[in-house]
């Protein structure tokens, strides 16, 4: 094993930046408040995982969507768990990345040099919600199209942009299959590339700029 | 207890212990509460649905504008929020800037607060 982990280490180089990452100290005055940033990745993984499951027996159709949930409800086994668990859990992401945000606010850590990643978080924020409104119309069912409905109208109302905007996100005049479509790849794809490239981003900060200590 | 902690062991234990509650957390209410299956859709019957609970406030915050001030429910007042909550760094600067950033910090989440609060308990 150990030979295994040298020969991997020749090749790619990871044991010097993992060890200063590992054995950084950290500074006084963190509590279990300063959790919540990693309960809300740890959130972020459990939906990926659960999310590629999902994806599998999904289909984004407009025809096959709303069958499709059913299946995964009734038929795939552990199916109805695996989507209470995403649904759960996108919930309680929600709950993490407000409750870090208050937390980073409290304990001043947006103040400089730290801007850039105060930045980064709101970023996440707004893209956490993005996620949370695509997500509600993939059911296909009765609440999420006019829900969806609602929303996109809703874009409507922005001075200039606001019927391209909304013509955008619907693909259409009226919310349709395309708009699942769109939706559905916004959900699986856009949306976690992203936030991947803004988290990486996020850790990468905390990495140099160090955790800002307590009070 | 003065020692200085590092990431390896002590935090990184201390955030895995926390990881591993939330995931039972999770499991636990995943297995007392799924999600409901919806009804088919209805083209002929609309209805309006309640959003999700963390847009509630947005819902509740459109209901005050009516007709063409709509846009002000939106656009103005969700738009300043996102800057806002963006600009608080910049807002933080000079000496009154704490003082500024914290009205401005309370202000936004009581008044998130007290719309979904307003949304939950009249529907």
């Amino acid at each position: 094993m150990g030979k295994f982990f040298e020969w991997l280490d020749r090749n790619f180089r990871i044991k010097k930046p993992h060890r200063r990452f590992l054995y950084r100290s950290i500074p006084e005055g963190v509590n279990y408040f300063f959790c919540l940033g990693g309960i809300a990745f740890a959130l972020f993984i459990l939906l990926f995982i659960s999310g590629m499951m999902l994806a599998i027996y999904y289909v984004p159709s407009e025809n096959e969507a709303f069958a499709s949930i059913l299946r995964i409800d009734n038929e795939v086994r552990f199916g109805w768990f695996i989507r209470s668990f995403h649904k759960w859990s996108a919930n309680l992401f929600i709950v993490a990345i407000v409750l870090h945000t208050i937390r980073v606010f409290v304990y001043k850590a947006y103040r400089h040099p730290r801007e850039l990643n105060w930045i980064a978080g709101s970023l996440i924020l707004i893209l956490a919600f993005a996620s949370g409104f695509t997500g509600y119309l993939l059911p296909w069912d009765q609440k999420a199209y006019w829900a969806t409905e609602v929303g996109t109208t809703m874009a409507r109302t922005v001075p200039l942009l606001g019927p391209y905007l909304c013509y955008f996100l619907r693909g259409g005049q009226d919310v349709t299959g395309a708009t699942l479509i769109r939706f559905y790849v916004i959900h699986v794809l856009y949306i976690p590339l992203f936030m991947c490239l803004l988290l990486w981003a996020h850790f990468h900060l905390v990495k140099h700029q160090g955790v800002k200590g307590g009070l | 207890m003065n020692r200085q902690k590092d990431f390896y062991p002590d935090y990184l234990i201390e955030i895995l212990l926390v990881i591993f509650l939330i995931v039972e957390l999770i499991v636990t209410l995943a297995l007392l509460y799924p999600p409901a299956i919806g009804r088919q859709i209805d083209f002929s019957t609309p209805f309006s649905p309640r959003p999700e609970w963390y847009f509630l406030w947005l819902y509740q915050l459109i209901r005050y504008f009516p007709g063409s001030r709509i846009v002000i429910g939106t656009t103005v007042i969700p738009l300043t929020a996102v800057l806002v909550l963006i600009l608080i760094p910049f807002i933080d600067k000079g000496k009154l800037g704490r003082l500024k950033v914290v009205i401005v910090g309370v202000l936004l989440l009581l008044s998130i607060v007290i719309l979904t609060s307003i949304a939950v308990l009249i529907p």
